[in-house]
Formats: C-alpha cells, sequence, structure tokens
C-alpha cells in the first residue's frame, strides 16, 4: 500500500487511462476522486469500483472551483493531483477548423492548467502536512515527435510539456512536484479511434494487419496498457518519488529510442 | 566571403562530408588544411597532412606543424555495424579510437593553438539521439561527442565556441552501397525517401553548408548546441510511412 492516507483526483478518470490509475490508487489505499463529463465517460460503461465520481468539465472554471470546494470541505488537502482529460483531433492543421484547434487547447492545455490552478491551495495544504504532494499531467512522445495527421494533438501536448517543467520550477519549493507522463501506443478507446479512423492500412489490409505492424516498430513488439502507464503514475504519486520533479517521463515501449526503421 | 583571414583544420577531409567542408571552407575564402591516415589526393584543393586522430602521438607532433587555428572541423569517424553482444574489442578499439579519443586527440592538441572567436564544429549524428539498429558502439561514439562538445563549449568559452552538427542520411556512396544489399533495393531506398519529410537524403554540401555557417562569426552566440539536419526525418515518429 503505497498510497495510504493520501487523497488523489484524477481527470479524464472514466477514459482508458484514467479508470486504469483510479483502480490502481484504491488498491495502494488512496481515497480517489474520480472526475470526468460524466460517470460513463469514453467507455461507455459505468464503474461502481469504490471511487468517488465527481463531475468535471476540465475546460470550466465554475466545474474546477467547485470540485475543489467539495474536496477542500472533506478532506482540507489534496495530495495527488493526475490531469488525465485529453482529446486527440486527428487531423493536419490544414483540416483543422478553428474549432477543432480551440477545443484541442481548451481540454489538453486549458484544462491541465485550470484543474491545476485552482487545486493548488489544496496541495499546498498537502505538502504543509508533511509529505509531498505530487501533481502529474499528461504529455505524450508525440510532444517530441510527430505521428503523422495529428496536428494539434502534438501542439497541445507540447504545451504541456514546456507547462510542466515551468509549474515544477515555480511550486518546487512549496513542496509540489510536477511531472508528465508521455505515453506512446497505449491500448485505449483514443487508439482505437486512431486506428479505425483509417482502418484499412496504408497497405490496403484490415485493422489487425495495421495494428500488427505498429507492434512491430516497437522494440518491445506491443504496445502498452492502461495498466503499464498506471504503474508509473502510482510511483510518481507515491513519496518514493519524492526527489522526482520538472521531468518528462517517456514511457513507450521504446519506440522513440530509435530511429526510422529502414526496410533494408 | 564569410570566412576571409580564418584558418581552418577538417579532419577527415578525403571523401564525402568532410571533403564537403573543405570545398565549401575554400569557397568562403578560409585557408584550410585538411587530414587523413592516407597520401595527400591527387588534385586536392587544400593543404594536406597524413594524420591518424587516433593515434594522440602523431596528432600532438601535427599541432607543433601549426601555428594558429580559428576553426576545429571533427569530420574522421568510422562505424561497425553489429549489436553490443557481437562487437569484439578490436571493434571498440577501431570505433572508439577514431571516433571518441580521435576527437579528444585533435581537441586537446589543436584547442591551445585557436584564436579568439574560434569554432569547434564536432560532427556528431542523429544516432548519437535515437539508436541505429546493430550500431551500437557507433550510436555510443556520437553520444561520447555529443557530450564533449557541450564539455568544451562550457569549459572553453568565451575564447573558442563549439557545436556539434548531427546529419542524417547523407549521399556519400555508402549509402548507395547500403541499399545494394537489400532485398529490394528499389523497394527500400523508396521506403526510406517516405521518411524524409523533405523527400530526398542529404547531400555533403547540405552539412557543409551549415559548418560554413557556424565557423562564421555570424554564429557568434552559438555554443554548446547539437544542430541535427535530417531532411525532417526525426521530427517524425519511426512508424512506417503510409501505415495511417
Amino acid at each position: 500500500m503505497m498510497l495510504e492516507g493520501k487523497n488523489a483526483l484524477v481527470t479524464g478518470a472514466r477514459g482508458g487511462i484514467g479508470r486504469a490509475i483510479v483502480a490502481r490508487f484504491l488498491k495502494e489505499g488512496a481515497k480517489v476522486y474520480a472526475a470526468d463529463l460524466s460517470p460513463e465517460g469514453s467507455l461507455h460503461t459505468p464503474q461502481d469500483d469504490g471511487s468517488r465520481f465527481l463531475k468535471l468539465d476540465v475546460t470550466s472554471e465554475p466545474d474546477a472551483v467547485a470540485a475543489m470546494k467539495q474536496i477542500g470541505d472533506e478532506d482540507g488537502k489534496l495530495d495527488i493531483l493526475v490531469n488525465a482529460a485529453g482529446i486527440e483531433i486527428e487531423k493536419t492543421i490544414e483540416e483543422t477548423s478553428l474549432e477543432e484547434w480551440n477545443r484541442s487547447f481548451a481540454v489538453n492545455v486549458t484544462g491541465t492548467f485550470l484543474t491545476s490552478k485552482y487545486a493548488l491551495p489544496l496541495l499546498r495544504q498537502a505538502a504543509q502536512s508533511g509529505s509531498s504532494a505530487s501533481l502529474i499531467n499528461f504529455g505524450s512522445y508525440d510532444g517530441f515527435i510527430a505521428d503523422p495527421g495529428l496536428a494539434a494533438y502534438c501542439a497541445t501536448k507540447g504545451a504541456v510539456h514546456a507547462l510542466t517543467r515551468a509549474m515544477a520550477c515555480d511550486h518546487g519549493p512549496e513542496g509540489i512536484r510536477v511531472n508528465a507522463i508521455c505515453p506512446g501506443y497505449i491500448d485505449t478507446p483514443m487508439l482505437q479511434s486512431f486506428f479505425n479512423g483509417d482502418g484499412s492500412g496504408g497497405d490496403g489490409g484490415n485493422i489487425e494487419t495495421l495494428q500488427q505492424a505498429v507492434r512491430d516498430v516497437h522494440p518491445m513488439r506491443t504496445y502498452g496498457t492502461p495498466a503499464d502507464i498506471a504503474n508509473l503514475v502510482n510511483w510518481l504519486a507515491s513519496d518514493e518519488a519524492r526527489y522526482a520533479s520538472g521531468q518528462l517521463w517517456v514511457l513507450d515501449g521504446g519506440l522513440s529510442a530509435q530511429v526510422q526503421q529502414m526496410r533494408l | 566571403m564569410r570566412l576571409a583571414g580564418k584558418k581552418a583544420l577538417v579532419t577527415g577531409g578525403r571523401q564525402g562530408i568532410g571533403k564537403g567542408i573543405v570545398d565549401a571552407f575554400l569557397e568562403e575564402g578560409a585557408h584550410v588544411t585538411a587530414c587523413g591516415r592516407g597520401e595527400k589526393p591527387a588534385g586536392y584543393p587544400a593543404d594536406w597532412l597524413t594524420l591518424d586522430v587516433a593515434d594522440p602521438d602523431a596528432v600532438a607532433a601535427a599541432a607543433t606543424s601549426l601555428s594558429a587555428l580559428d576553426i576545429l572541423v571533427n569530420n574522421a569517424g568510422v562505424q561497425v555495424e553489429k549489436t553490443v553482444v557481437d562487437s569484439t574489442d578490436a571493434d571498440w578499439d577501431h570505433v572508439m579510437n577514431t571516433n571518441a579519443r580521435g576527437v579528444f586527440n585533435t581537441c586537446r592538441a589543436f584547442i591551445p593553438l585557436m584564436r579568439d572567436g574560434g569554432s569547434v564544429i564536432n560532427i556528431g549524428s542523429i544516432s548519437g539521439n535515437v539508436a541505429d539498429p546493430s550500431m551500437a558502439l557507433y550510436n555510443a561514439s556520437k553520444a561520447f561527442v555529443h557530450g564533449l562538445t557541450r564539455s568544451i563549449a562550457v569549459d572553453h568559452g568565451p575564447k573558442i565556441r563549439c557545436n556539434a552538427i548531427c546529419p542524417g542520411w547523407i549521399e556519400t556512396g555508402m549509402l548507395d552501397a547500403g541499399f545494394d544489399l537489400a532485398g529490394d533495393p528499389a523497394g527500400a531506398k523508396t521506403d526510406a525517401l517516405q521518411r524524409h519529410p523533405v523527400r530526398r537524403f542529404g547531400q555533403p554540401r547540405d552539412i557543409a553548408a551549415m559548418a560554413v555557417w557556424l565557423a562564421s562569426n555570424e554564429a557568434g552566440f552559438a555554443t554548446g548546441q547539437l544542430f541535427t539536419l535530417d531532411g525532417g526525418m526525426t521530427a517524425a515518429s519511426p512508424l512506417n510511412p503510409g501505415l495511417f
């Protein structure tokens, strides 16, 4: 039980990665507020796992204020904040409408900003009670190198990376650690949507052929699971990571460690 | 003539990227000395020093034959295409003595000769940042070059600047030899081109153009950096082109 006595807020908590984080936090003894647009979230199924559901649109300032008031009233502090809410528009910049661009930044960047901004007083309270508070953002390996047709997504994740370092710099002296996890290909509804967006693969094959081709590019020959991400989130949330701050933690099965895999 | 009055030394100057840099420096008015392991090639356009950069005594002796220096380009390099497990002690000596120790040898010997405003340009590689398969010692040797580049910039500023250029796939003759070994040479070349946003491979003159800029006074605020020139290849994820 690595998180006993801690409470945590996870946004995007009913999505693929969010649910795995919530489940792991509960298993490690934390009290968990699971925030999402609806109890079903992007997986479209409810989940009664012992977490406390919080209806939260991360793009809404009043929602952020209300969520922190509720947590403040109940617990008076917040030890762990995970900004996992995110969306992905699968287009080049020419195809992306201004509305889609703004929506991407509203959820992925402004959402991280608003939730973090209003959580800071509660995170500070937690830090003052002894152990360090941990804030974990979701970047992406796409914030370092680009996948085709994901322009706005790549840009928002680059912004999250820079924001992570800025927040670590500003709030480290208050005992608040700030890190970002940068996943590669993780088996989630978002990834399935990405695969289904074309569906045939560039060679005219089927989706399984496409998925296998993607797995084969990875040094680990597979893509990750939400539980793989939850393993690192849990460590960063725990006191074992008390010296870890300001870093971008890439978890991608080695995908981005290699140069292009030419067919020679 | 952006390099008029400057004295340059280019290692590995016989062919490929090194020769491209020598030609560009001469066009810009520099006085160029090139070096390599063999005799001066016939009709070579610059001064020539027969020198193996892996030999510290020979490098130290060469330093006594030069007076002042403004530009040092560490381009000499070799590669062995093996994994760590397959690499022999001889492979280690071959790769590391030239790519790593060679840069150390020349920097130690020639930096003291450099005048104020001098520029050291090391040829690193994209392979020092991300791994090429079965190139273990080469990849590691280029990462050494990247680390040494920053150290020289920190230790020897403000007198001299030090940067590295990290080339991607450059057409040097080695490239076509590689494609010839592929099962389907034409297909391999098409695939490789698709992974380059500029849809071509680099030319030695592409690298030379950056070397000229880094050597010139225009780059007076550039130091300690790694400049990648790869036609955009490493900006993209290593997924197969056309998958999505």
